[in-house]
């Protein structure tokens, strides 16, 4: 169950303050898949980034499962993020210098894990979405949606709860778009939380979608 | 998923190579840099210390005291019947003249130290005993020994097995060459000829009553100081100089010269630092974007900090190691060609000589803590800075 409760961000930018979440209360079960719908600036990327703990709220709190996001220490907030969250940026925010493994096994470095288990994520995940023949090219030589499928995969190498999609088809065309609900479909069917941000609407009559929170001006209408 | 807190991660290690790798043209820059100044320093600090050491060991085979006449403010021959004099203080053990002066060789426009030694007398060097016991002195009129430096002068001169000396009335001395010093003995031998006194006496002109200066032994070292001064009373137009006048000397020489050296290494120390800094402590922001990724996928800030300790000290360990190497090859293989005259200084012969090869743990440890942990330190904060703002401050 993820809770956000009161949640209001304001983000101080050159000594302007603006004002992206005001008084966000809302909540989620276990194994559904969410959408956040919203324009340009509406706040739902924010609302991805607190419950992330990529960033923290204003006033208010988080609550996953047991856990108070928000009042988490550097810690144990990396290590929250290491046993929830799988993110999926909008755009990817790959190491473009690293092939398509070293970008999917990143997140397991700080956990100094066994070669075999590495090994099994990692065959795992290069078939789950059919970039096995990549898997030691840069990701800079790959397609966006070869990309994409990347940064999915290194979102899911950890074995996460909850996913967190920004944008996910801003930079997709239809037929890649298709190919990310049918990715969404796999992780659903493995229970996975899902929350995706967007404003494409691809995903407002998708069956996967069991939720639409729609955000304007940074307050759920 | 736990995270692994022991100090040492494979994943981590191999991550940060290939993080080196993948800055290499910065990288390569900064290794080249912290070589070249851990070579510099190693390879000043080796030398200097080697010279030191040999020069001071020379000074310890060194008589006591020595005793030389003064007229018009230069040295000038003493006379012998001084030694009887000297006998009678209190203290003295052991008093005898030495004849020794300079020869000069125009072929290669250099000078020789010509030393007379005596076969019955005590020597008051060891290296005279040691050649002493190894050939006759006493019947050695027309053969010398000489210093690899001069041997390989006069060889280059043709004179392989012997040598003619022009006397003070123009006629020629032949003399034939007996032996060489050896080569662990060159800093002390290198522009010595060694004969007997007799010859010596000869070639230097120097009238039998006469001698180029007195030594002088103690019984008890600790009255060295006291004697010196009653030697002084006795004869205030004689120069007195104990060994650790000349060891005093010789380290102020050494001292003086490092002085300059160091001098020079804090100048390059900042140089470097400030070069070091410019280019390690600015994060480009694709660096900085780096660690907000690698935030955003669950890595703490102890965690970036861990890999950019792992990446400054392959950096500066490995420089640290190439440079110190570097100057073991430059000190010991190639004989520190430049540095080590500059601190010879002017001689009459540089001595060809190899320092020996003390391995000076103290040395490499200040090296090393005067580089290393400077470096990782000043790379490891700007990260530490970017690591501490939110992931979605950066990625944003």
């Amino acid at each position: 169950m993820i809770e956000f409760k009161n949640i209001t961000k304001i983000y101080t930018e050159n000594q302007h303050k603006i004002l992206a979440l005001d008084c966000i209360n809302f909540s989620i079960k276990k194994g559904q898949t969410i959408v956040l719908k919203g324009a340009s600036g509406s706040g739902k990327s924010t609302i991805l980034s607190i419950l992330a703990n990529m960033t923290r709220p204003t006033s208010g709190e988080v609550v996953v499962g047991d856990t108070r996001v928000s009042k988490l220490s550097d810690d144990f907030s990396s290590q929250y993020r290491l046993d929830n969250i799988g993110f999926v940026f909008q755009k990817y925010n790959l190491i473009s210098s690293l092939t398509v493994t070293e970008n999917i096994v990143l997140p397991l470095i700080p956990t100094n894990p066994s070669e075999d288990y590495v090994a099994s994520r990692l065959d795992y995940l290069l078939k789950l979405f059919d970039i096995l023949d990549k898997k030691d090219i840069m990701v800079r030589k790959l397609s966006g949606g070869e990309q994409q499928r990347v940064a999915i995969a290194r979102a899911l190498v950890n074995n996460p709860d909850i996913i967190l999609a920004d944008e996910p088809t801003a930079n997709l065309d239809d037929k890649l778009s298709n190919e990310f609900i049918q990715n969404l479909c796999e992780l659903k069917k493995l229970n996975k939380t899902i929350i995706i941000a967007t404003h494409d609407p691809l995903f407002f009559n998708n069956s996967i979608v069991d939720k639409i929170i729609e955000i304007k001006n940074g307050k759920i209408i | 998923m736990k995270k692994n807190s022991s100090i040492f991660n494979f994943y981590l290690l191999d991550f940060a190579l290939k993080s080196v790798w993948r800055q290499k043209q910065k990288n390569i820059f900064i290794v080249v840099v912290f070589s070249l100044l851990v070579f510099i320093i190693s390879s000043i600090f080796q030398i200097s210390n080697g010279l030191r050491n040999e020069a001071l060991s020379t000074v310890s085979s060194l008589p006591e005291i020595t005793v030389q006449q003064i007229e018009n403010g230069r040295m000038a021959q003493i006379n012998n019947n001084k030694i009887d004099e000297l006998l009678q203080i209190d203290g003295i053990s052991y008093v005898n003249t030495r004849i020794w002066g300079y020869y000069y060789f125009p072929n290669k426009d250099v000078y020789f130290t010509i030393v007379g030694i005596d076969q019955f007398e005590e020597q008051y060097k060891s290296i005279w005993k040691k050649i002493s016991s190894k050939h006759n002195f006493y019947d050695m009129n027309n053969s010398v020994i000489i210093g690899s430096g001069v041997s390989k002068l006069l060889k280059e001169s043709y004179f392989d097995t012997s040598f003619n000396f022009i006397l003070k009335d123009g006629k020629t001395k032949h003399v034939e060459i007996l032996d060489t010093f050896d080569r662990d003995t060159t800093l002390e031998t290198n522009d010595i000829i060694l004969m007997s006194k007799t010859l010596a006496y000869e070639i230097l002109d120097v009238n039998k009553t006469m001698a180029t200066d007195i030594v002088v032994k103690v019984k008890n070292i600790n009255e060295i100081g006291p004697i010196a001064t009653k030697i002084k009373n006795l004869y205030p137009d004689c120069k007195v100089t104990t060994r650790d006048d000349l060891k005093r000397s010789y380290e102020q020489m050494f001292n003086y010269k490092s002085g300059i050296f160091l001098a020079l290494f804090v100048i390059s120390l900042f140089t470097f630092f400030i070069i070091i800094y410019d280019r390690s402590s600015t994060l480009l922001s694709e660096e900085k974007q780096e660690i907000g990724i690698l935030k955003a996928v669950g890595w703490s800030t102890n965690d970036i900090l861990k890999w950019k300790f792992y990446e400054s000290s392959i950096i500066s360990v490995f420089s640290f190691c190439f440079g110190l190497i570097l100057s073991f090859l430059y000190v010991y293989i190639f004989k520190a060609p430049l540095l080590k005259d500059l601190f010879l200084g002017f001689s009459n012969m540089k001595p060809d000589f190899n320092l020996p090869f003390v391995l000076n743990l103290e040395l490499i440890i200040i090296i090393f803590l005067i580089c290393v942990p400077i470096y990782i330190a000043a790379t490891i904060f700007p990260s530490w800075r970017a690591s501490l703002r939110e992931a979605d401050e950066v990625l944003r």
